[in-house]
């Protein structure tokens, strides 16, 4: 198979889902649009701006620092050490291994250090550990931002993952969270530091095949608190689907982020999801007398005691 | 024969070749729009030919959480 788009050199990627194959030089140029295109659709950086990218060291957040760097965007890693024994120092030293390679070294938040490393946190609240990770992971992204005067925080979802969130969201009819779904999270009056998603345009094969290419070290093994986590069963519901009928996953997220703000539930759930105050503890935005993370702190310290 | 590695499973299997990389797939129950395929420092399409004595290997790139 010939690359579709210089036709000279053998393919090296297949999308069917965009009736196109490319050899890997053709296919960093699509990347890149795919991005600068998903970027200036809701524009969600300038090139003013300080980006804080949270990384991983898996392949999404370290391609989305490459190709933003690239891009000649002003950026700074971000890695959250959640604690998890292996795995997270195995992650951590790609990351710092990544960065190095590129003359900057990632600002680290160790969770062990800081009294919520997720497996404990998890266990001591009785939540799952993915629901405790992301509480976790949002309260140290606005943090670190607030700190260090970033102008916006970067993730490395992907298009799978707006799509399996989506799907979720759906089966559920849950408007609150379908109204806060978006690449773009605005910046609020009280604190909330502006948040995107620059890579919502691009599939996971995507991602996967733009890092391999560029011979970026990601992490392949996966989070091992992740094994049974709800999402993995809404991308496969959707991979069956995609398989059948390629394309149909950027049709179901793209059609959505055309007509979100049509239902009226969702437009109504949406109304009030501003944090009115802040966290009497840390300050932080909440929506509480005490925010969710300083909560889960506490717990773990009292925990702690009682041992 | 090829040799046909999932290192993310701690998988290895054989199959004869050759064989286009969609039918390895198949024999190896894995969903095409799932993984990527290489072989050495090359990304294979899913229509290329893997021939006798050549390793590959499968990477999901599915990531949860």
């Amino acid at each position: 198979m010939k690359c579709k788009r210089c036709g000279k050199t053998p393919a090296a990627v297949d999308l069917p889902s965009h009736h196109a194959a490319f050899c890997p030089d053709c296919f960093f140029v699509f990347f890149r649009r795919q991005v600068e295109d998903g970027i200036r659709r809701f524009s969600l950086l300038a090139p003013d701006d300080r980006v804080l990218v949270c990384v991983s060291g898996g392949k999404d957040s370290l391609v989305l620092w490459d190709v933003l760097m690239e891009l000649g965007y002003r950026t700074e890693g971000l890695y959250i050490d959640l604690g998890i024994r292996g795995y997270s120092d195995r992650s951590k030293e790609k990351v710092i291994a990544y960065a190095a390679g590129r003359g900057k070294e990632p600002i680290v938040v160790d969770l062990r250090a800081e009294g919520a490393p997720i497996p404990e946190a998890a266990r001591i609240s009785r939540k799952e550990e993915c629901a405790v990770c992301g509480t976790v992971k949002r309260y140290f992204f606005n943090r670190i931002a607030a700190q260090r005067a970033f102008t916006v925080v970067a993730t490395g979802h992907n298009l799978d993952d707006e799509a399996a969130r989506l799907l979720g969201n759906l089966l559920h009819w849950d408007g609150d969270h379908l109204a806060r779904q978006h690449p773009l999270l605005p910046e609020t009056s009280d604190g909330l530091v502006r948040k995107v998603k620059p890579l919502w345009r691009l599939s996971e094969l995507e991602t996967a095949s733009y890092g391999f290419l560029k011979g970026i070290d990601f992490v392949t093994e996966e989070c091992p608190m992740s094994v049974d986590a709800t999402s993995l069963v809404y991308k496969e519901a959707l991979s069956l689907i995609e398989d059948a009928m390629p394309g149909t996953r950027s049709k179901f997220y793209s059609g959505f982020l055309r007509f979100r703000n049509v239902p009226e539930f969702i437009a109504k759930s949406g109304e009030d999801d501003r944090p009115a105050g802040t966290c009497g503890v840390c300050g932080a935005p909440s929506y509480t007398e005490t925010c969710g993370y300083c909560r889960l702190k506490e717990k773990i310290r009292k925990a702690m005691e009682q041992r | 024969m090829i040799r046909v590695r999932i290192p993310q499973k701690n998988k290895e299997i054989e199959v004869r070749g050759p064989r286009r990389v969609l039918d390895i797939l198949a024999d190896a129950g894995v969903r095409p729009t799932t993984v990527i395929v290489t072989r050495g420092k090359d990304l294979l399409t899913k229509d290329q030919r893997v021939e006798d004595g050549e390793t590959i290997d499968i990477l999901s790139v599915v990531s949860g959480g």
